[in-house]
């Protein structure tokens, strides 16, 4: 192909992703390097309400003649990333990697074996397992992250069945348990992906493969881990690779089911920082931070991808 | 001539219109909406029915649209503060967002545009600031103490006053009722726990900062006697109290497992009703126990009112017109159970007392420092790590007061 079609098929995608991705990106980047703070003036105010009249001195940002606060704003260069890491983000990163690494296998070995179970079932039935494996997926985060909730709390259903056991659990009064609870959410909102894709994987899964092996007396097993498995490779490697990325960005039960006790996540801590302590410039460095702390994750799997991918053309 | 007609012609419409609507509770609509006017708020039953009004007046010249949404408080901050107009032409804001966006000087000053109607709204709705009009204020808000009246007189016992007669009570119950957890407060991380914070440390005397300056003074004495009696209060809760919010402690009153707890007076209703609640007419209310006894009680007034962003896409005029319009007495009659109203049209039945309990037992407003909320906002994170055991008080403390410095210094409100 020539330079020139190459550059006219390829510019409107590498526009818009330059629009939506690079260019926030870059904006995300400047702001983190930057602090800006009002313009502040000390007064006195006579403040009427309708709980009576009071005299009040404090501060106000001094308004320019556009109407807008007047702002100072210097580079601190890396001052933003630096006070990022020495708040709660250490904690929060701890978590969301003890999050990643207990779901993402968990997942992926749970959908596998949902997916082989639902492709033993008569074709009759399939279409209702399937549907009922994938309702948690359907269910938006926090309608599900809601009803767990009821579920756990002090008169909630699992918390009954689990006292006429004689164990009397407060599920979000403990780290262990706030913890098992969101991981346990996390694997249930989460290993319908990995079920419908293994699913979809199996169903193309070689057949004159499977009975040569078969006519070479390999057990089901055997089958199992020689050719089945194989083919799902690349397929598992996708799982890996979009489960980890979402699972870092850990947020909806952390703020529904814990409220961040003894759960914070990095997702948490960047909101936090952002609508907590209002200060949108910090909040970009811990944004920045999650960016590349996905990344540092990504990588491995990246250049196994890209291995299998030359290998295949190869 | 034909636009005055045309003019005359739609007003008589939107009369007609609210002839119509005037036997469902409903005031007649402004007839000078042209266009549209955004309102964002919360959503409470006070403001649904207010939507519900502005709904009403949907014509094919104009809509006031209401946005109710959880977010309201983050959407409002985000459109005030944009450099071009604001996406809102009026928000509704409780007292301590009113204090920041004023202290940023986001906020444009209604005056002129009341000035013509003088008399029309009451002392009680405005929100002034010197002389110029900020906001109106149109309900109030506080905690109030949440008890099952039933269970006490069995026991002998009338409703707490201080928070040692709390704890006794807590303790009788516990042992006459056999209620496992008699307490359910808002502790939960966050918002929650600071709100719960502050109201008894300023009902222990406390000062948040030291006198005319923004340097944290809540580290010391009385903030570690507030937290212990948070502590001795969470020995009657259910030990999963630090992820306890509002929702979780009225669904504790209402399902008959806890009989004492400070909540919010807005919710006072809901207690009576019949398909959420196992003890319709069993809860009784009271002024919030005072941390130390013959104190003020340990809560804070608050009112919620509209304000309108200095750059707004619809004309001031018009924006001003339908918050009279949805001030309008008539609706305040007409939800009068929905909230505790500051128009003097309210009449406060039995769930609608929770204000005046509150100021009668020495209530404080919230505070109104713009830098108050970086404290909040850092006592709610480190207290909880003090009520779970994790570190002591003085430690939690000493954290969320250097926390605080080190976010007041890079906001401009201490010098670096």
């Amino acid at each position: 192909m020539r330079l020139a079609a190459f550059i006219q098929f390829s510019a409107p995608s590498f526009g818009v992703m330059a629009l939506l991705l690079a260019l926030p990106l870059l904006y995300a980047i400047y702001l983190s390097l930057i602090q800006c703070t009002d313009v502040l003036e000390l007064v006195t105010v006579r403040l009427q309400t309708p709980f009576g009249i009071e005299e009040l001195t404090t501060q106000r940002a001094k308004v320019g003649v556009d109407g807008l606060p007047e702002q100072f704003c210097k580079f601190v260069w890396l001052d933003q990333y630096l006070s990022v890491l020495s708040s709660e983000f250490a904690k929060a990163l701890q978590f969301t990697m003890l999050y990643v690494l207990v779901t993402v296998p968990l997942v992926i070995i749970g959908g596998l074996i949902l997916a082989l179970a639902v492709n033993q079932l008569p074709v009759g039935i399939r279409g209702f397992a399937i549907g009922a494996a994938i309702l948690p997926f359907i269910v938006t985060p926090l309608v599900g992250a809601l009803s767990v909730k009821w579920l756990f709390r002090d008169d909630g259903l699992v918390t009954q069945l689990v006292s006429a056991f004689g164990m009397q659990i407060y599920w979000m009064a403990q780290a262990w348990s706030a913890r098992l609870l969101v991981i346990l959410y996390g694997i249930w909102h989460s290993l319908p992906f990995a079920f419908i894709v293994l699913f979809a994987g199996l169903q193309s899964v070689p057949k004159d493969a499977l009975e040569a092996a078969s006519l070479d007396g390999a057990s089901t097993t055997q089958k199992l881990w020689y050719v089945t498995l194989p083919h799902l490779g690349p397929l598992v490697t996708f799982i890996l690779l979009i489960h980890t990325m979402d699972s870092y960005k850990l947020f909806e039960p952390v703020v529904v089911l814990t409220q961040g006790t003894f759960t914070e996540s990095v997702q948490f801590v960047t909101y936090s920082i952002l609508l907590d302590e209002g200060n949108p410039f910090k909040a970009s460095a811990a944004a920045i931070l999650t960016t590349i702390g996905i990344g540092v994750l990504l990588i491995p799997m990246l250049r196994r991808a890209v291995r299998e991918h030359k290998e295949g053309a190869a | 001539m034909t636009a005055g007609l045309d003019r005359a012609r739609r007003g008589t419409l939107l009369g007609l219109t609210a002839g119509m609507a005037a036997p469902f509770g409903w005031a007649a609509c402004p007839a000078d909406v042209r266009g549209r006017v955004d309102i964002l708020s919360n959503a409470f039953p006070a403001m649904s029915h207010l939507a519900a009004a502005a709904e009403q007046c949907k014509s094919s010249q104009g809509r006031i649209s209401v946005k109710l949404t959880p977010t309201a408080r983050q959407e409002t901050e985000q459109g005030f503060a944009m450099r071009s107009r604001c996406p809102f032409d009026a928000a509704i804001v409780s007292m301590s967002v009113f204090s920041d966006l004023y202290a940023r000087g986001q906020l444009s000053p209604m005056t002129d545009l009341y000035r013509p109607l003088a008399g029309e709204l009451e002392q009680n709705q405005m929100v002034r600031v010197d002389d110029q009009l900020m906001a109106l204020a149109f309900m109030s808000n506080t905690q109030i103490l949440f008890y099952r009246k039933d269970l006490l007189e069995r026991s002998g016992l009338r409703p707490p006053h201080d928070c040692d007669e709390l704890l006794m009570a807590a303790a009788a119950l516990k042992r006459d009722h056999g209620l496992r957890y008699p307490i359910a407060q808002t502790f939960a991380k966050g918002w929650d726990c600071a709100t719960e914070f502050t109201n008894l440390f300023v009902s222990l005397g406390g000062r948040f900062f030291k006198r005319g300056s923004a340097e944290p003074n809540f580290q010391g004495e009385h903030g570690h006697h507030a937290i212990e009696i948070m502590r001795a209060q969470m020995r009657f809760m259910s030990p999963n109290a630090l992820s306890s919010n509002s929702d979780d402690v009225m669904n504790q009153l209402q399902q008959g497992r806890a009989a004492l707890g400070v909540l919010w007076a807005s919710r006072a209703a809901r207690m009576d009703e019949p398909t959420a609640s196992r003890v319709v007419g069993r809860i009784e209310f009271a002024a919030a126990p005072s941390a130390i006894p013959r104190g003020p009680t340990a809560a804070h007034l608050w009112w919620d009112g509209f304000v309108m962003p200095r750059r707004s896409k619809a004309p001031r005029e018009m924006t001003f017109s339908v918050l009279r319009y949805l001030l309008d007495p008539t609706h305040v009659q007409s939800g009068n159970d929905l909230a505790i109203w500051t128009h003097s049209s309210f009449r406060p039945g039995r769930f609608g007392s929770g204000v005046a309990l509150a100021k009668a037992a020495g209530a404080a407003t919230w505070p109104t420092e713009p830098f108050f909320g970086i404290a909040h906002s850092e006592l709610g994170q480190w207290i909880p790590e003090a009520l779970a055991g994790e570190v002591q008080p003085a430690v939690a403390l000493q954290r969320a007061a250097d926390s605080y410095t080190r976010l007041a210094k890079e906001r401009g409100f201490l010098r670096a």
